[in-house]
């Protein structure tokens, strides 16, 4: 039955031993993903903690968090509509769904085919775009406030990421991130070290972009005036407030996968991949941790400056890649 | 080695468009220390397998000279000669980091007309070289203040540095050239102190001073 | 697939030639949906117009330029090409002009007849210099003459300005943005969602005809396509009127199509028939996709003016209480256009990204650069269309009633108009979820416009994706109905309280307080400044305690005000010069006549 339901939706044909494996593909690929991120966000802020001389709140509190919420009501505002509403639910939907697209440690993709990576992009467009409504839903300026930064930084980040899209697509010939990141591709640190190193760079700068980390915005202020994705979910709360914070722990986990297996390549045996996978999302969360620790929050009308030097790194990237041929 | 080599040019490139994009001129200073100390390891990573005492010097030249002699000197003039500590740029930073983008990209569409002699061991080295002089170029002529003038002669003094090193085994004299240029900038870093010049070369009109209160945030 | 109508006509030259091709098909299939949708909210729209206005001139004026866009689309012939081309300015003219008791409307109709008469003019030097040179006046004739490179690109420009007018590429649009604000809401509509396309349309043919063109032409497409596909959307976003904004959308779209075409002629230049089949059919997919969702956000718009009796963003809010199932519709229509999963607007943007990878990997280094530049500028109007539109909803739909005076009366409006606007969006959704039809459709009219066969390339390379697209969206929507049950499972028994939005502790929030669709995009304009004329009035607070203040933003079209002002105003002068050196006679611009008569005669003794 499975496959039937796979033939019509996916249009591919396969085998009646392969549909259970795809089964359980997807669980799993559900299962490390909402399992391990809100770890990521633990050791984050435990390594802040650290640096600032303190014990820190255990490396689990981000599931206490999220039980918390979901056990909660929600409390909703007179003025809003079903928007406000559709926004979490758009919000944590399309993460689970980018979770299928990425090849997570030695898992293949369940979702894999020629370009996809405009899936991944505008499947982040389409809950941005709930997420803005949203926060004018509520009829309140602080929010909208931050959804124009939103917008703003987006409208640069998107940039990068298609800019190293289109470098990756030359240095493998394919537009698939299965291929551009996966178990098969033909990237190597020892040929394009110097073009991964900016690819690299300036994904990063990416991550800390689209997951709202420091320096260009503080997951921890209390100032409504300078947040960005803090401020527009000022106003969910209870089960919503869970939605929004997995979808936003599920985000990290999406753009730390695409950006681990370029930096670690990968060994072809199951168990290594995947230990060198976790590994490797353990490190990268550290290394935000410290540059949230040693940074300060950029002013807001330095961050696109910051954005577009990640660009010019990326576009860099490019020229070299043409350059080489 | 080549990829050692590759990364110093891409980084020596990329620490100069850092630079067009720093507001600081403490920070711009410490940017070049960085390029110059990448710079100055390079002469290593051309002659891994066999380094020559004319290696050693011109690195250790290199390094002294200007990761910690030519940045001391200016952030001490920084410091006495009470200047201002924010750059002065006549478009905006923004706009730099564009402008600084398709340089680096003209550059390259440039370098696959020219042919040098001999074979340098990377093909990234006389690109990246050419880049860094123009943006060198471009701090030069976007900024007004006597400082970043002089830092982005530096950057420029740097990609000449660079190229030279491509042609290292072909044109040995350009190299000694290259330090006679150092030395040249030391004097003229020199004169800006003994001169006092702490303000910009050309005055623009006072800006008109508008509230500050949009841009708070 | 061609299916030809002819018939002998009296005019010297023509002849009643119609022609149905698989590349008409396409234009006139988005035709029909949108003439009989805008038309039947025409119905509605009218009403309140009827008694006070000449509501029947208007229906046979649109009448007429239905007819007269079915001609254009399907005739054969140049002569016969040129009168529909005619009758369809003049009938527009007459539909944007129909509140001309306002003086920016009649303003805004002349500007537009000045403009497409200038593009005419290209049109005829261009028609003329090919029917010279084929020595027919017959399309399908013309195109199998072969043109040396030189008229060529000369034909190609005149096509281009010609056809650009109409379509309003960059720089040529000034008279878009002022003439779909102008017109009734089904007009902009049709304007926007297939007026505008008969441009595109010419573009198309001429590719078709001329077969094999010079390569720089395929760079100018896809530079000219980019162009306006980022500046139209930057203006857009500067906007503060809700039709100039979807005026603004349509360069933008337009831009995307170029550059389709672009890729396409890349394609074709280079001898790669995927890479020409798909960027071709994209754009024409595209040109389909527009036509629905600028029809279904003209008409939501008209809905909404007519609602509130304003057409500035900024004094509306709060309306998806007033008109749930607009709102709903709008939404649809925004997302859509946005290019997002779920809807059409992603299938075409899709295939036009998976031309131009396809572009980047296999052509050499300009092409692929070239490439490069659409896939960044694609991806940025993509971003771009996001903000606006998420401007547009929110500052609309969303939040409060930013409205001074009595509130506006709850409920849908007609069912006549309601009802084009859901089959719509219906259409939209249905392309989104199954664009296996409509592709083939368009991938067809692709084929045609490059003279390939389908069996040189395989289309599946792009068909199979775009399923792999359709199953992440249905795996998106079970997602998502599952979570929306879940959190009803969670919250079945505790109450969810309703109450006042959390103000970060401000009491006395009055809906004032709500971000302004300026101030939303802000941040945006301010950045690229430099591009646009964008300038703002007040807001400068000099005292410890200031008083009362105002600010007052507004974008300006630079391509009007720096390029266009001046030019005309020179001209102006000139002309002014000229005209006071006439004697004001009759009888002298007589003898012109008569001694150009004698010379013509004189001429012809030779």
């Amino acid at each position: 039955m499975v496959s039937d339901v796979y033939l019509f939706i996916f249009n591919i044909s396969i085998s009646v031993e392969n549909e259970m494996m795809m089964l359980i593909l997807i669980i799993l690929h559900w299962l490390i993903a909402l399992l391990l991120s809100p770890f990521l966000l633990g050791v984050i802020s435990k390594v802040k903690a650290f640096f600032a001389g303190r014990v820190g709140p255990s490396l689990f509190q981000p599931y206490y968090d999220l039980s918390k919420l979901f056990q909660k009501s929600a409390v909703y505002s007179q003025t809003t509509t079903w928007v406000f509403r559709a926004a979490p639910v758009v919000a944590l939907a399309s993460a689970l769904l980018l979770v299928l697209v990425i090849p997570l440690g030695g898992l293949d993709a369940p979702l894999k085919f020629q370009g996809d990576i405009f899936l991944v992009a505008y499947i982040l467009a389409l809950a941005r775009f709930f997420m803005i409504a949203a926060s004018f839903d509520t009829g309140f300026s602080m929010e909208a406030m931050g959804a124009s930064r939103e917008a703003f930084f987006a409208c640069l980040s998107e940039l990068v990421l298609f800019m190293n899209f289109i470098t990756l697509a030359l240095l493998t010939r394919s537009i698939s991130l299965s291929q551009m990141i996966g178990a098969d591709s033909p990237l190597s640190w020892s040929h394009l070290g110097p073009t991964l190193l900016l690819v690299v760079a300036s994904l990063f700068v990416v991550l800390l972009a689209e997951n709202c980390r420091i320096p260009i915005d503080d997951p921890d202020t209390h100032l409504e005036l300078t947040m960005i994705h803090e401020v527009m979910i000022l106003d969910h709360s209870g089960v919503d407030l869970a939605y929004m914070t997995y979808a936003a722990a599920l985000k990290f986990l999406i753009f730390a996968t695409v950006l681990v297996p370029i930096l670690s390549g990968w060994t072809g045996v199951f168990i290594k991949d995947m230990s060198i996978y976790i590994t490797g999302l353990l490190g990268l969360a550290i290394v935000v941790g410290i540059v949230e620790s040693s940074m300060a929050r950029l002013r807001l009308n330095r961050v696109r400056n910051l954005l577009l030097i990640a660009f010019v790194l990326a576009f860099f990237g490019f020229i070299v890649t043409m350059w080489r041929g | 080695m080549t990829t050692w080599i590759d990364a110093s040019c891409i980084l020596i490139v990329f620490l100069a468009l850092t630079m067009l994009a720093t507001y600081r001129i403490v920070g711009i200073i410490k940017i070049f220390a960085a390029q110059s100390f990448v710079l100055g390891l390079t002469p290593f990573f051309l002659h891994a397998d066999g380094l020559t005492i004319r290696d050693i010097v011109i690195a250790m030249g290199t390094i002294v000279l200007k990761t910690a002699f030519v940045p001391f000197v200016l952030l001490w003039a920084m410091r006495h000669v009470s200047m201002r500590s924010e750059i002065k740029p006549i478009i905006g930073l923004g706009t730099s980091i564009v402008f600084g983008a398709m340089i680096i990209a003209g550059a390259f569409w440039v370098s696959l007309s020219l042919h040098l002699p001999g074979k340098p061991i990377s093909d990234l080295m006389l690109p990246c070289s050419l880049s860094t002089v123009l943006l060198g170029f471009l701090i030069m002529v976007t900024r007004t203040r006597a400082v970043t003038q002089v830092l982005g002669y530096l950057v420029m003094e740097n990609g000449i540095f660079l190229f030279t090193l491509s042609l290292f085994d072909v044109m040995p004299t350009l190299i000694e050239m290259g330090i006679l240029l150092d030395i040249f900038v030391a004097v003229f870093i020199m004169a800006i102190i003994v001169n006092h010049i702490n303000d910009e070369f050309e005055r623009s009109p006072a800006s008109v001073s508008r509230s500050k209160m949009g841009e708070a945030f | 697939m061609e299916h030809i109508f002819q018939h002998s006509w009296q005019v010297p030259f023509g002849e009643v030639s119609l022609k149905l091709d698989p590349l008409s098909l396409i234009f006139l299939l988005a035709v029909s949906i949108l003439v009989v949708s805008a038309g039947l909210y025409g119905v509605g729209y009218m009403r309140l117009y009827r008694g006070a206005r000449p509501v029947g001139m208007h229906i046979f004026f649109y009448l007429l330029l239905a007819l007269a866009l079915v001609v254009v689309i399907t005739a054969n012939n140049v002569i016969l090409f040129l009168g529909a081309w005619e009758v369809m300015t003049v009938a527009t003219y007459f539909l944007i002009v129909f509140n001309d008791e306002k003086a920016a409307t009649r303003k805004a109709g002349f500007l537009y007849l000045i403009a497409t008469h200038c593009g005419v003019f290209c049109l005829f030097l261009m028609f003329f210099l090919m029917s010279h040179i084929s020595g027919s006046m017959n399309f399908d004739a013309i195109a199998r003459t072969s043109f040396s490179p030189v008229v060529a690109g000369t034909i190609f420009c005149l096509a281009l300005l010609g056809f650009g007018i109409k379509a309003g590429l960059l720089p040529f649009h000034i008279w878009l943005p002022h003439a779909h604000p102008a017109a009734p809401s089904h007009i902009s509509a049709l304007l926007s969602g297939v007026a505008i396309k008969t441009g595109i349309y010419g573009i198309c043919r001429i590719l078709w005809i001329m077969g094999a063109l010079p390569d720089w032409c395929a760079y100018v497409l896809l530079i000219m396509g980019v162009v306006s596909g980022v500046m139209g959307v930057l203006y857009a976003l500067g906007q503060h009127e809700l039709k100039k904004l979807l005026a603004y959308h349509s360069i933008e779209n337009i831009g995307i199509i170029v550059l389709g075409l672009g890729v396409g002629s890349l394609g074709r230049g280079h001898q790669m028939p995927f890479l020409t089949v798909i960027g071709f059919g994209g754009a024409l997919l595209h040109v389909f996709n527009h036509s629905l969702f600028k029809g279904l956000l003209f008409l939501g718009a008209g809905a909404v003016i007519q609602k509130t009796r304003t057409g500035e963003m900024d004094r509306m809010g709060g309306l998806s209480k007033v008109m749930p199932l607009v709102s709903v519709l709008f939404l649809v229509g925004a997302l859509a256009i946005c290019g997002l999963p779920l809807f059409n607007g992603f299938i075409s943007e899709f295939i036009i990204f998976f031309g131009l990878f396809q572009g980047l990997i296999h052509l050499p280094l300009p092409g692929a650069a070239a490439c490069a530049l659409g896939i960044l500028a694609l991806a940025l109007m993509g971003a771009l269309a996001l903000a606006c539109f998420t401007k547009v909803y929110g500052t609309v739909f969303l939040g409060r009633s930013r409205r001074a005076g009595e509130p506006v009366m709850p409920g849908d409006p007609s069912r006549w108009m309601t009802i084009p606007m859901l089959i719509l969006a219906g259409s939209c959704v249905w392309i989104g979820l199954a664009p296996e039809t409509m592709g083939r459709i368009a991938f067809s009219g692709g084929e045609y416009i490059a003279h390939l066969d389908s069996s040189r390339f395989n289309l599946d390379q792009v068909m199979a994706p775009l399923s792999g697209v359709i199953g992440g969206a249905f795996v998106f929507l079970a997602l998502g109905s599952l979570l929306i049950f879940l959190r009803r499972f969670l919250l079945r028994r505790l109450s969810v309280p309703v109450n006042e939005t959390w103000a970060c502790g401000f009491s006395q929030v009055t809906p004032r307080f709500q971000y302004s669709s300026a101030s939303f995009a802000y941040s945006i304009v301010n950045f690229v400044k430099a591009l646009l004329l964008s300038r703002r009035h007040g807001g400068q607070l000099d005292t410890i305690f200031p008083g009362k203040a105002h600010v007052s933003s507004s974008v300006h079209d630079a391509a009007e005000e720096s390029m266009f002002r001046p030019l005309l105003s020179r001209l102006g002068g000139v002309s002014k010069i000229l005209d006071d050196n006439q004697v004001r006679h009759t009888q002298w611009y007589l003898m012109y006549i008569f001694l150009f008569l004698i010379f013509l005669l004189a001429w012809k003794m030779r």
